[in-house]
Order: structure tokens, then sequence, then C-alpha cells
């Protein structure tokens, strides 16, 4: 070992004495290059593919025919294209905002009050409570709830009817008016783990004396979330806002496992229909417009997302 | 000898080939040693098709020594979204179930994916086995249409719907068996007046629809069907037929006969609310019949739809050749041996529906009515396949509006509306 560092010691004095020296950046940037090329071919290549195939009519076997714009003219028309974007709208609601403006609560109040009151110990099991559903592979939780929200024997119905709100018994999954709320409530329950979790971790950081002398200034639990926990945690509610909002945008366990985009389309989401178009309507060429739109669009609120992080960074 | 740096880079290129290489998947994992017939197929193991295919094993491995059938269980969904990659790729197996009907097995057959199977099916006497309506979907023309060209599958059982209905309730509730469309109206008033809902529905499945189609099919002819199915002629969805289907169904949902909550339910809750006693009267496929044989706890019974010359059905899932598939002769004798006398006599006895059994040899009571039924079905020429079949991602059109229907959020005017977009945009141009 201390040979071969010698003769690597050796050798970079030999290559300095005649060459201007190398940076770090230089030396590091060869071992980006397997990542870069497994990039390449996992995500770009594919990706690449994808819109070629988007601007083709081609039925997912034989030959692709170029279309041209075609399959984007079509989805510019295509009113369930934009109902499932709308649904999507609802889903950034109930995966992104809602979560984040709880998790934030919840974590302050974990490791403000529970986590002082009662013990590191105590909010840690509730925070792993909290994180469990971040844990369940997607299409156990959707099988669960389906199940909960069962219109005839579902749990939630027979709960209300035995504390007796049998008039508040709802077809949950089966009721246009209420499907996407229902998804979207199991959602919620789904995400909220992971602002938690992130929220509860960059709260460690915050300087203790902060509050101390908040407190002292006699600044209330409310003063102290608003003017110290929620600037301070900055960088992490971007982060936490941005993820959640692409999976947001992407969900599509969910919706497969709860209602199959039904009823009637209630609950369609870009994903979702991508897929149906794809694999059901073997409109090959279609699906993948669809998903390129969806990728592009992810692709800009991420970067939006890491614009506004950037300038939160110290 | 390589510099650190050119060895990281010749690793990186190495990696990204075999992940290339990995991303089109061009893996060969068959065998044309003729020492191995690998077959795919989703039927369950307990299924009468289960039971009766894994005897064809059986007797396949003792006729064939040395010969090692590779079997895998997929399922249908598998099966259903990647057949064209599989196929297109050389990992294919020799043999496979598929499903039948112009946007399945004909799409692949208009692709030229699945082996003509023309010359084995008058050589080996298939052809001569199945009847007309049932070899309907073996066959298919240049444009992947069912119904006549070359053959591309072989079925070799058979399905249809009718009514299954529990006998201890129609008892409890002083309801006799219906024997027109007027007493079976009429048996629902009596179950709707005593506070318990007849039909059992699964809209988010295919239970609704098939419904619909029933009710459509009361006023059609084969004609009808003809335009329909296989494009001879012109298809109308505000027609006397489909707007009879549409609006009797909307009205059977204001009436009660269906729960408004089953616009979510799937066919398994359909199934369920019959097994356990809830509905008295599922109408559904002849596939669920093994499984009511062994699930319900009551005593039950089936009749066909009343005043109704057709009903859903056709022959079964089809064995299709793959066109790569590397033992085909391994394959034809397969597909021979599921068609002997002993393997559909199996099937018969075990709950399905054969369709070259021996008439004499099927013992189960049940199983003969249901298999009796049938053969006059067919031998009327009353199967009318299946709703969802003429273009691709009917279906879900399909589910998606008749939802809409149970929960009253379309009316049927505007639902056969919607049909009829989507029939148009996917049926091939006249």
């Amino acid at each position: 070992m201390t040979v071969t560092v010698e003769r690597n010691a050796r050798a970079v004095g030999k290559s300095n004495a005649q060459k201007p020296p190398r940076g770090p950046r230089d030396s590091y940037a060869l071992f980006l290059l397997p990542g870069a090329l497994a990039f390449l071919a996992v995500i770009v290549l594919p990706f690449v593919m994808n819109t070629y195939v988007s601007f083709t009519d081609w039925q997912g076997v034989g030959s692709p025919e170029w279309s041209g714009l075609a399959n984007y003219r079509e989805l510019m028309d295509d009113s369930e294209f934009w109902a499932s974007f709308r649904h999507s709208l609802f889903m950034v609601v109930a995966m992104a905002a809602i979560p984040t403006a709880l998790g934030l609560v919840l974590a302050a109040a974990l490791f403000d009050y529970v986590g002082k009151h009662f013990g590191s110990r105590t909010a840690a099991v509730l925070r792993a409570c909290f994180y469990l559903p971040q844990v369940l592979p997607i299409a156990v939780a959707g099988i669960v709830w389906s199940w909960i929200l069962a219109p005839d024997d579902g749990s939630l119905n027979a709960l209300l009817k035995a504390i007796g709100l049998g008039s508040w018994q709802q077809d949950w999954l089966g009721d246009p008016d209420l499907a996407l709320y229902s998804v979207m409530g199991v959602m919620i329950w789904v995400q909220l783990g992971f602002p938690l979790v992130i929220f509860m971790a960059g709260l460690q950081r915050v300087d203790p004396q902060l509050y101390e002398a908040a407190e002292l200034d006699g600044a209330g639990w409310w003063r102290r979330f608003w003017h110290i926990t929620l600037p301070q945690i900055r960088p992490e509610i971007y982060v936490v806002l941005t993820w959640c909002s692409i999976a947001a945008l992407k969900v599509f366990g969910a919706v497969y496992v709860l209602t199959k985009g039904g009823p009637g389309g209630a609950t369609d989401v870009p994903s979702y229909f991508s897929f149906t178009t794809f694999f059901e309507k073997t409109q090959v060429g279609y699906g993948a417009a669809i998903s390129t739109v969806l990728t592009v669009l992810i692709l800009a609120l991420s970067l939006i997302g890491l614009r506004l992080q950037e300038r939160t960074d110290p | 000898m390589l510099t650190a740096r050119r060895r990281v880079v010749a690793a990186a290129v190495v990696l990204t080939g075999s992940l290339l290489v990995a991303s089109c998947g061009d893996s060969d994992s068959g065998s044309s040693d003729g020492k191995t017939l690998r077959l795919w197929h989703y039927e369950g193991p307990t299924s009468a098709m289960g039971i009766a295919w894994k005897e064809a094993i059986k007797e396949f491995e003792t006729k064939h020594p040395g010969v090692k059938v590779e079997f895998e269980e997929k399922s249908f969904d598998q099966i259903q979204k990647t057949a064209p990659m599989v196929l297109n790729s050389s990992d294919a197996p020799d043999l496979m179930e598929y499903n039948k009907g112009n946007a399945t097995a004909g799409l692949l057959s208009k692709q030229g994916l699945l082996t003509d199977l023309t010359e084995e099916a008058t050589k080996r006497g298939w052809d001569k086995k199945l009847s007309p309506s049932v070899r309907t979907t073996s066959l298919y023309d240049t444009n992947g249409v069912m119904g006549s060209g070359k053959w591309y599958g072989v079925p070799n059982y058979a399905e249809y719907t009718l009514v299954y209905y529990n006998k201890d309730l129609f008892k409890k509730y002083g309801v006799a068996e219906p024997k027109t469309f007027a007493e079976l109206t009429a048996a629902m008033d009596t179950f709707v007046a005593k506070g318990v809902t007849p039909l059992a529905n699964g809209g988010a499945a295919y239970p609704a629809q098939q419904y619909l189609y029933q009710l459509a099919l009361s006023k059609a002819d084969r004609s009808w069907v003809d335009a329909y199915q296989l494009y001879k002629g012109k298809t109308d969805f505000h027609d006397a037929a489909w707007t009879y289907g549409a609006e009797t169904f909307a009205d059977w949902v204001k009436k009660g006969y269906f729960s408004k909550s089953s616009s979510g339910q799937n066919e398994e809750a359909a199934g369920v609310s019959f097994t356990s006693g809830k509905a008295p009267i599922l109408f559904s496929g002849s596939w669920w019949y093994g499984r009511f044989k062994t699930d319900n706890k009551f005593d039950w019974g089936t009749f066909r739809w009343p005043d109704s010359k057709l009903t859903l059905g056709s022959g079964g899932n089809l064995w299709v050749v793959p066109k790569g598939s590397k033992n085909k002769d391994l394959a034809y004798d397969f597909i021979d041996i599921t068609m002997s006398k002993k393997i559909q006599n199996l099937l018969g006895n075990s709950g399905g529906v054969p369709v070259a059994a021996d008439a004499s040899a099927i013992t189960d009571p049940q199983s003969k009515t249901l298999i009796d039924d049938f053969n006059t079905l067919s031998k009327n020429d009353g199967l009318a396949f299946y709703p969802d079949w003429p273009v691709p991602g009917f279906y879900d059109v399909l589910v998606s509006g008749t939802q809409k229907l149970i929960t009253g959020s379309e009316k049927p005017d505007d639902y056969l509306s919607d049909l009829q977009e989507a029939y148009d945009k996917g049926a091939p141009k006249q």
C-alpha cells in the first residue's frame, strides 16, 4: 500500500514537472463518467426514442409511420387528456401542498412540544407511525384502502353506521363527485410521513439559542414557528415541495389500484391515461406524446424547484 | 498498458454497452433442440381449463419421451400487455394462450407475429371439430379482422353468458324461475319491493357492459352483430337496438335493479355478492361455473337470457404459435392433444364448456345442462361475441361510459354518442 502511494506520488510529481497541475475537477470527472454513460443509456436514450415515437402513428408492432405533430395536435383537443391534467393539479394539492403544510405543523409540534414534554423517544415513535405508509408498497396500501372505502361492507361506512352517522355513508370510490377526493385523502395519508421526517431532520440543525432568545422575549409558539422555524427550514420546504409535486404529477399506482381512472374518468391522471393509451388502445405513438409532455412538464417543475432552492441556499 | 484514466473509460464503455444490450431485450433464452416445448397460459390451476391443460401436459410428455414441457403460468394482464413486445423478441414461447378478437389476436396476426395454422388445422382436422361460430375467432384476414382468412389460433373450449340465480332466495321471496323477459322484470320488481337489489353488478369491469350489450342483443339480429363486430355494414349506436339497451339499462338503475354503488365495483365484487347470497341474480359468463360449483353454499341454477336469440359468447381464448417459435411441430402436437376427446371430456366434467367432447362422457348433470345449452346456442348461430372486441381500447370506453350511466352523470343518448365516436375512431375505415 505504502509502495503504491509512493509510486503514485512520484508519478504525480513527475507529471507536475512537465505539465501544469490538474485541478481536482479534472480527476473527479473521470469518476462521473460511468454514471453519465449509464444515465445516457437508461434515461436519455429511452427519452429520445420516446420522443421519436411520439411523432409517429404506431401500434407497438410493425413499423411506425411518421405523422409529424399530429399526436400533439390531437392532444391539444383531447378533453380526456386535459381532464386528467386537471386531476393532476388536485393530486399536487393532495400530495404536495397539504402534506407539506400539515407536515410542517406536525413536525414542529413533535419537535417542539412532544419532544420536550414527553421525551424524544415518544416523538421518534410518533414520527415512525406517520412515516409507516411511505414504507408500505402502494399496491398494498391501495388494496387495504379499497376495502376500507368499499360501498357495502367497507369499514369506513360500517364505522359511520356504528356511531349513528349512517346518513353520511357514501360510495367513496364509485361516486364520480367523490372519487377524486377519496383518492386525494388516501394520498395525503400516504404522503404525510415524508415531509414530516425531512422537516424534523431540518429542525435538528436550527440553533436552539434562537428559540431560547425568542422565548425570553416573550414570543409564543406560533410566533416562534412563523419567524424562526419557517425561515430556518426553507431549503427543506423547497425540496419537499418539488419532490412531492413531481411525485403527484406522475402518480399512477394509487389510481391503478383504487379506481382504474374511474368512475367514468373521474380520477384519470396523465400517467394512467398514457398507460391505457399505450397498452389498452395500443396507440403507442399517442401514448408516447402524452408521456413526452408529462416529462417536459416534470423537468420544468424540477428546474424551477432547483432554482428556488439555490436562491435559498446560504 | 492502460492508464488509470483509460481503465475507467473502458469500464464505463463496457458497462454502458451491456446496459444498452440489456435495454434492447435481445437475450436469447429459447431453445430449438426439439427437446423442450415452452408453453405459456393464464388459466388458474383449479379452473376447468387449468385442470385440462395440466393433464394435457402429462399426456404430451408421455407421448413424446425425452421432451420436456417448460410451462410458465402468466396472468391474463401480463400476456395482454406485453405480447407484442415479447413476440417481437426471441423470448417468445413455442406456444401460448392469447385473447381472441380483432384488437388482440387480430392485431398480432396483421403484424406477422403469429404462425399461419391453416395447413395444420386442415391436416389435423381441427376445422371439422369446431362449429362455425366457435371458429370465427380463429380466422383473421389481412387487416386482422376475424371471421375469414387464415387460421391464426385454435380455441379448445367455449364460453357464453347465462343467468345464474339463487334458488333459495327465489323460494324465500316467492319468486318463480322466469321463463320470459316480462317474468324476469316482474321477478326483479318483487325483489326490489322487498328491499333486495336483484342484480349483482360490477361497473368498474365487464359485468355492467355485458348487461347492456345483452339488452341490445335482445333487439338485434346476426347482420347487426356482423356489422358491429366484423364491420360488414355501418354501426349506428343510435339505432333501435343500442338505444333500447342504453335506455333500459339506465331505467333499471332508476328502478333499483342495480345498486348505484356498483359503479365502482369490479367483476370479483359482482361474483362475491352472488356467492355470498346477497344478490339473487348474476348475469355473466360460463367461466364462473366451476367456481360457483365449489363456492355457492345454496341451491342455484342457470337459464339463458329469456326472449333473446343472441347472447354474448364465443370460442375461448386461443392457442397461438408465435412466428418465432422454435418448436412448431411440438406446439401443433400439443394443440392436437388438447383437442382430443380425453382432454375435452375432462374439461367438460370440470365445469368448462368443451368444443369437441363426447356428449355421453359428460357425467356431471349440472355440467351437462351448461354444455347442452351451449350446443343449442351454437347450433342456432346465437354467439354474438363481446361488446369490447371491435376496436382497441373499447373496453375502457365501455367501462367508463356504463359507470356514468349507473351514477346518472350521463344520459343514454350522450353515452351512445361517446361510443360512436370511439368506435368510428378505432374501426377500420370502410
